[in-house]
């Protein structure tokens, strides 16, 4: 457009010079160098209005033969603002390339050693850069960062504990048994997101009543990896984008790169955000009366609650446990420079948080070192590392059938019970099996780890030449950590004093050595020819290796109060260690016609220790086109149209079986000290296959008005074949499950997203983003019975596997039951998600916004149930769920208990106010000398998180999962941790 | 371009180096696997192996046993966290037994995890030529106990079901037998016992050739002791068949001693704090014990014990105040067991002079009287002094049961036998005026897709 306005131009003035430089063919040579004066090699040169033109050398020099002079050439690459020269006679000249402000938005990850222009991408790739992560306000956990910021992505908090514990789900259901979560990689490092329990099922016995997966809600590791050190981060949403990544990649792949250094002065930033966490919804105590004391819980209690309302000592424990402003600090301190040959980055971190539970909080620390060195023209090497060190006291909370945990025996207090501790001696409950003040005060759940994650490359570039150039990349990357798990259940806790049934203090320690490392190799070969068209061809094999050891040691009968667990009368220690290795190839192709059309064809080829057959190859192929319409020449150069592109990709990926799924094997066990083997339960299977994810994309991309406005809208089918399932066995056979190939899901979805600069002149700019996405699953195919899983039973509600249904469906008894003799109550799926991103600036002040909106989507909650069924809910009394207007919620629920479980499943919507950040910015102008002016600028503000909450849902907070974030069946909460919003105030100087 | 030749060839080589390697197989790290044993069965692992039997057997027999106990109303079982026992179990409001729900589906899969544990190892015994290993004696030894746990556990689980039926050949995971009646599962565990008391009876004078045993078998370590506890289950089996000539001959050749000396001799499931081990399900102190957590003795049981009864003061506690949950209210709670490491009774002699009651009603009943006796007595009762008919002697006969097994899991099942369920006592009408219910048995857990 702009090219063909230039054309015209050039005709013109091509006829009017022709006369005089008829026929005079010449050389132009220039040097093309970035701001810091680097050269910058493999810049397009191109005469203006022709295919004539080169690529600089390594050196940043070309040269080029024209017909006649002057001329003008376009100079561009990618990541730089793309400028036009006139040469009017032959002599050099040096050109400045500045990069370009969206330099990093620009670019997509299309192979696992290439990337591409965004504009050129057949896929819906999301990015976001740092400003995104952590300009409105920092994240407690990098996952945290997630939220709303793109469409496609359900993240989910499972509990409010300080520390994390976040699930990050992409486009629907990737899986009912395996592995729902996405890969994590930084800086080409395969990072472990495991959560590891903590061993308190010891105590609680959440696990023995009902679902037996893990209640512990311990953190997430990526919650180790501190946002400040992000430059940005790329989401592979589905198999179409992540195929590359091969088997491990079925629940997407969230691919992180560092910030790097810049040559050049050393910059300084230091930052501090200082402020505080409260709980966003307590629930209050229930609207008591002598009447309803006197109904509920008999005349002894009426007395001690009348007593207790004339003295003033009736005690709101949600408020004692719950109340507390816990105090966060953040501080960051960073330094980057260096020269031509050398650059680093290097950054350190120190994050103090409490909860708003006493003795809860996280604490981390965490350094960076990224150095970058070229040590020839054509030899360049990378080194990330990153050293942390966390400390999460995540206190004793969600399900358990001992009414030990805080939140159980809270459903079981009332306000005139006396828990309160006189000169340390907390009074026994009266009404339940522990004192949640004393847990709260004595017991302690602590994870510590120590991390190391480094990885380094090293680019060399084999031959180059006008038109093509191969260059081989290595790369290699660790992540190793240790995790320790401290458990501790002192003998003086009311449920552990043996005259209670007690076991006489408990103390679980876990520790858990990882280790994974990985490598690959990569040849990339580009090619273009005369007529513009680029082919890149790569060539590459990876291999991976996972290494897991895990013990935990569970002693109870402790001497004294010594936590040491070979100080106890009872000793049981268990390990579990997971060993994987992952070695394939990878072949992809590059096909770019003049931007017109980008076409890219590629397969993986896997294989995997975790395969029934470890040497078999699996293989993965993706295809993908992109149609930039706008490229074509049908919009002539005053179209409002800068973009239209049509794009489509189709790709697979795997998902391995669940680690025990090959094996029939027995636990051990024993009976007064003989020792003995016991089925496990599962019937494995060695030759399960890995789940087959196909995904197919279609989407459009178009931007008008000089980008100030972009649409782009995706709709995605993803398929899951060879579902691996955990399917009921007949009890009788001695086994419950076996894991089974035996389905196919189908998710298929919308995501629309629209970014706008509504406004923009020099004093004011309004920067509007908005995603809106919707996904829907079903079970297309079913070839086991149809059965329920992850929740508390039908009586309760329960997700259902079923044919031809939504693979989140909450089902349970009710009068009204269906066919499969249960009735439909819910679905824990939205109905759509929405986020609202808002950015003002005003001279030197900076507003963002960011709301998120779920539109429906079920959750089980038993909490309100629980606390009904001891008469304490806050809601008891109100009568507004019954349909007959007779009995209060609680006695309604309660009523509804092995007749309906719909009371208990709860529409689970929210409006939230995600982020919000207000700052200030005094540039180094408006500070004059200061420190001789050595200060470029000091930004102040304030942000926070959640501080506005909007949700019917009867608890505090409908995000929630009891089950932690390892399955899609999230949505089922008993007592869980309440979650919290932030205040934060910062101050951050660039020196 | 030499510069370019050497590169290519540096990389290639770096590229060949990485793909020739092979990904290495791993078996199964954490856990023993099946396929183990199924080639060269040893000594210790043969101990490991009935060391699980032991284990399993025990494995949500808490639940079984509180299952029994509740739908019996020998008490209530309250629970702060699980509803359930208070409302399912006794039928409140419209709430009925579901077929997917812990109370049948953990008790049930855990009786045939132990029969899969037991048949597995009956076919390494079988499968594989173990003459260097063991003697003939002490193969026919460990087949016995095991066929007799087998038998045992169906028995259970039938307990649970009923009417429903049970499967019984479970041999082949793959190839279930149908579900069969439940006179044709008591035939068929009939038969297992008595195989495996065959079984015991030529496993020689030695010991099993399994040292470790838990000390509920104390007394039954050996084939031929332990043949004593099978013919008691036995006698269990025929009583609940109606044979009462079986059960007189089965009782006389297993450990019963009828002078009342030792109630209490039997088999027993034992139970420690070991973190690998399980502790007594059934017990709460009292000072643990809360409306959220407690098993309150019904009222019912209270009121009907004549006075001086000295099994209602030994087997329950005054709670000292009243307990209430659900709408149900009692201030006594069970005190069977002191400890998390108390056994928990299999069989015992007390059962065996009752089962020897039982069927001597119509065989000879001045005989079960004078058994009778021997309970009454060493309950510190006097004398029975009610009428001889059968239905008089049968009501006496069940009311020594009630309070000499209180419990132990049998007040259900023996109402149950003699079509009394309807005596049970309804404690609760919800608002709608549907009464509590008494469940005749269980449905058959929904997994197994009958």
């Amino acid at each position: 457009m702009k090219q063909k306005n230039f054309k015209n131009r050039m005709i013109l003035f091509i006829t009017l010079i022709l006369p005089c430089v008829l026929f005079a063919q010449s050389t132009i040579t220039g040097t093309v160098n970035d701001k810091l004066g680097d050269s910058v090699p493999f810049v397009n040169v191109i005469e203006k209005g022709t295919t004539n033109g080169t690529t600089t050398d390594m050196e940043g020099n070309f040269s080029l033969s024209v017909d006649n002079l002057p001329v003008v050439v376009v100079i561009s690459s990618i990541g730089y603002n793309t400028v036009e020269i006139t040469y009017s006679s032959v002599s050099p000249q040096s050109i400045l390339l500045s990069e370009s402000a969206e330099a990093l938005e620009e670019v997509v990850v299309t192979g696992l050693a290439s990337s591409i222009k965004r504009t050129n991408s057949a896929n819906a790739v999301a990015s976001l850069s740092a400003a995104e992560i952590v300009g409105t306000t920092p994240p407690a956990t990098l996952d945290g960062a997630l939220y709303g910021k793109f469409a496609g992505a359900i993240v989910n908090s499972n509990s409010g504990a300080p520390g994390g514990g976040l699930s990050v789900k992409l486009r629907g259901a990737t899986s009912l048994q395996g592995n729902i979560q996405p890969l994590y990689i930084i800086d080409g490092v395969y990072v472990d997101n495991s959560s590891i329990s903590a061993g308190l099922n010891a105590v609680s016995g959440a696990a023995n009543g009902g679902s037996a997966s893990s209640q512990d809600n311990p953190t997430n590791r990526i919650a180790d990896i501190n946002p400040e050190d992000i430059a940005n981060i790329e989401i592979l949403k589905g198999a179409s984008a992540a195929a590359i990544y091969g088997s491990r990649a079925a629940a997407g792949v969230i691919i992180i790169t560092t910030k790097r250094g810049k040559s050049g002065e050393t910059k300084f930033k230091f930052s501090q955000s200082t402020g505080w966490n409260e709980a966003i919804n307590l629930l209050g105590t229930r609207d008591y009366t002598e009447a309803r004391v006197l109904e509920s819980f008999g005349a002894d209690a009426a007395a001690a609650f009348v007593a207790g309302q004339a003295n003033g000592t009736l005690v709101d424990y949600e408020d004692e446990i719950f109340g507390e402003k816990g105090i966060i600090s953040n501080t960051n301190f960073s330094m980057s420079g260096g020269d031509e040959k050398t650059r680093f980055f290097a950054g350190v971190t120190h994050n103090n948080e409490s909860g708003i539970v006493l003795n809860t909080g996280y604490e981390k620390t965490s350094l960076r070192l990224n150095l970058d060195h070229k040590a020839k023209d054509w030899l360049k090497f990378s080194l990330s590392s990153n050293y942390i060190n966390s400390s999460s006291d995540r206190g004793f909370f969600n399900n358990d059938n001992t009414g030990t945990t805080i939140g159980v025996a809270l459903t079981a207090t009332r306000p005139w019970d006396n828990l309160l501790p006189v000169d340390g001696i907390y009074p026994d409950h009266p009404n339940n099996s522990s004192n949640p003040l004393q847990t709260r005060d004595l017991v302690r759940n602590n994870e510590k780890v120590n991390r190391l994650i480094m990885g380094g490359s090293m680019n060399l570039d084999i031959y180059k030449n006008d038109n093509s150039d191969l260059e081989l990349i290595l790369r290699g990357g660790l992540d190793t950590y240790g995790q320790q798990s401290r458990a501790f259940f002192p003998k003086a806790l009311q449920f552990q004093t043996p005259v209670n049934g007690g076991l006489n203090g408990v103390s679980v320690q876990g520790d858990t050595q990882t280790k994974n490392y990985n490598l690959s190799a990569f040849l990339v070969h580009k090619y273009r020819t005369d007529s513009d068209i680029t082919l890149r061809s790569q060539l590459g094999i990876t291999n991976e290796f996972f290494d897991t050891n895990s013990a935990l040691i569970n002693s109870s009968g402790l001497v004294a109060s010594e936590s040491n667990v070979d100080q106890a009368a009872n000793t049981g220690v268990n390990q579990t260690r997971l060993k994987q290795e992952d070695s394939g190839f990878f072949v992809q192709e590059e096909v770019n016609f003049q931007d017109k059309l980008i076409a890219t064809v590629g397969v993986r080829g896997d294989k995997s220790s975790n395969n029934g057959d470890a040497n078999k190859l699996n293989y993965y192929p993706k295809a993908s086109l992109a149609v930039n319409l706008n490229e074509f020449g049908f919009w002539n150069e005053d179209s409002k149209w800068n973009q239209f592109k049509l794009r489509a990709a189709y790709g697979e990926a795997g998902n391995f079986p669940p680690n025990a799924a090959l094996f029939t094997s027995y636990n051990s066990f024993s009976t007064e000290g003989v020792l003995g083997i016991s089925l496990t339960g599962v019937r494995g299977d060695a030759n399960l296959k890995s789940e087959r994810q196909k995904e197919l994309e279609f989407g459009v991309d178009v931007a008008f008005f000089d980008n100030m406005l972009d649409f782009s809208g995706t709709y995605y089918i993803k398929t899951v074949d060879d579902l691996i399932l955990n399917s009921a066995l007949p009890p009788s056979s001695g086994f419950t499950s076996e894991f089974v190939n035996a389905g196919e899901l189908q998710n298929k979805g919308i995501e629309l997203a629209l970014n706008a600069t509504p406004i923009s002149n020099d004093n004011f700019q309004w920067d509007l983003g908005v995603n809106w996405f919707k996904n829907t699953s079903e079970i297309t195919r079913l070839d086991v019975e149809p059965f329920n899983v992850g929740g508390f039973g039908a009586t309760l509600g329960t997700f259902r596997i079923e044919e031809g249904s939504s693979a989140t469906q909450i089902v349970g008894i009710g009068p009204n039951p269906g066919v499969n003799g249960f009735e439909l109550h819910g679905d824990s799926e939205p109905d759509f998600q929405m986020g609202l991103n808002n950015n003002f600036k005003y001279k030197n002040i900076d507003l963002s916004v960011l709301w998120q909106w779920k539109k429906g989507g079920d959750n089980v909650n038993l909490t309100a149930l629980l606390t009904d069924l001891n008469g304490t809910s806050h809601d008891y009394d109100t009568i507004d769920l019954d349909p007959e207007g007779q009995l209060g919620n609680g006695p309604y629920r309660v009523s509804q208990l092995g007749v309906s479980a719909d009371a208990f499943v709860e529409d689970a919507s929210y409006l939230r106010m995600r982020e919000l950040g207000i700052y200030y910015n005094i540039t180094s102008e408006m500070l004059g000398g200061l420190l001789g002016g050595g200060i470029d600028n000091i930004k102040l503000g304030f942000s926070g998180s959640n501080l506005i909450n909007i949700f019917d849902y009867n608890s505090y907070d409908p995000e929630v999962s009891n089950f932690g974030g390892g399955t899609i069946f999230t949505g089922v909460e008993v007592t869980p941790f309440p979650s919290s919003k932030r205040y934060l105030f910062h101050v951050a100087v660039n020196f | 371009m030499k510069k370019y030749i050497k590169h290519l060839f540096l990389s290639t080589i770096i590229l060949a180096s990485l793909s020739s390697c092979e990904v290495e197989e791993f078996s199964d790290l954490n856990n023993a696997e099946v396929d183990a044993f199924e080639g060269n069965l040893t000594r210790g692992d043969l101990q490991d192996l009935v060391g699980g039997v032991f284990y399993s057997s025990r494995v949500a027999m808490g639940t079984y046993l509180d299952d029994c106990g509740v739908i019996g109303r020998d008490y209530w079982r309250f629970s702060g966290s699980d509803p359930r026992f208070t409302n399912d179990l006794l039928g409140g409001g419209n709430s009925v037994l579901d077929n997917n729900t812990f109370y049948i589906t953990n008790p049930w899969a855990g009786r045939y995890r132990t029969v899969k544990n037991a048949n597995l190892i009956l076919g390494f015994l079988d499968s594989q030529d173990l003459s260097a290993q063991f003697t003939t004696a002490e193969i026919n030894g460990t087949k016995g106990l095991l066929k007799t746990f087998v038998a045992y556990e169906l028995l259970l689980n039938l307990n649970l079901t009923d009417e429903e039926g049970i499967r019984v050949d479970v041999s082949d995971a793959s190839n279930l037998g149908e579900f069969v009646s439940k006179a044709a599962a008591l035939t068929a565990i009939q038969t297992l016992l008595s195989e495996g008391a065959t079984d015991l009876a030529n496993g020689g004078a030695s010991d099993f050739p399994f040292s470790l045993i838990p000390s509920g078998f104390n007394d039954f370590n050996t084939p031929a002791t332990f043949l004593l506890a099978n013919k008691a289950i036995a006698a269990r089996v025929a009583m609940y068949r109606n044979d009462p000539t079986a059960v007189l001959s089965l009782l006389g050749e297993s450990f019963m001693s009828l002078d009342g000396a030792d109630l209490n001799k039997g088999i027993y499931y034992n139970f420690s704090e070991s973190g690998t081990d399980i502790v007594n399900p059934l017990f709460i102190s009292l000072d643990g014990t809360s409306a959220s957590q407690a098993r309150v003795v019904h009222p019912q049981f209270l009121l009907d014990a004549e006075a001086n009864d000295n099994r209602v003061a030994s087997k329950t506690a005054s709670f000292g105040a009243d307990i209430t949950l659900d709408d149900l209210t009692g201030d006594t709670v069970l005190n069977l067991y002191q400890s998390n490491s108390d056994a928990i009774p299999i069989i015992r002699n007390e059962e065996l002079i009752l089962l020897y009651a039982e069927a001597n009603i119509t065989v000879n009943p001045a005989e079960a009287v004078t058994a009778l006796n021997t309970i009454r007595t060493s309950a510190g009762l006097s004398a029975y002094t009610g009428a001889m008919d059968p239905d008089s002697l049968v009501a006496e006969m069940l009311n020594q049961r009630r309070y000499s097994l209180f419990g132990e899991g049998h007040r259900w099942i023996d109402v149950r036998r003699y079509g009394l369920l309807n005596t049970l006592p309804i404690d609760r009408t919800d608002a709608d005026g549907n009464p509590d219910d008494v469940w005749a048995n269980f449905p058959i857990p929904l997994t197994e897709n009958q």
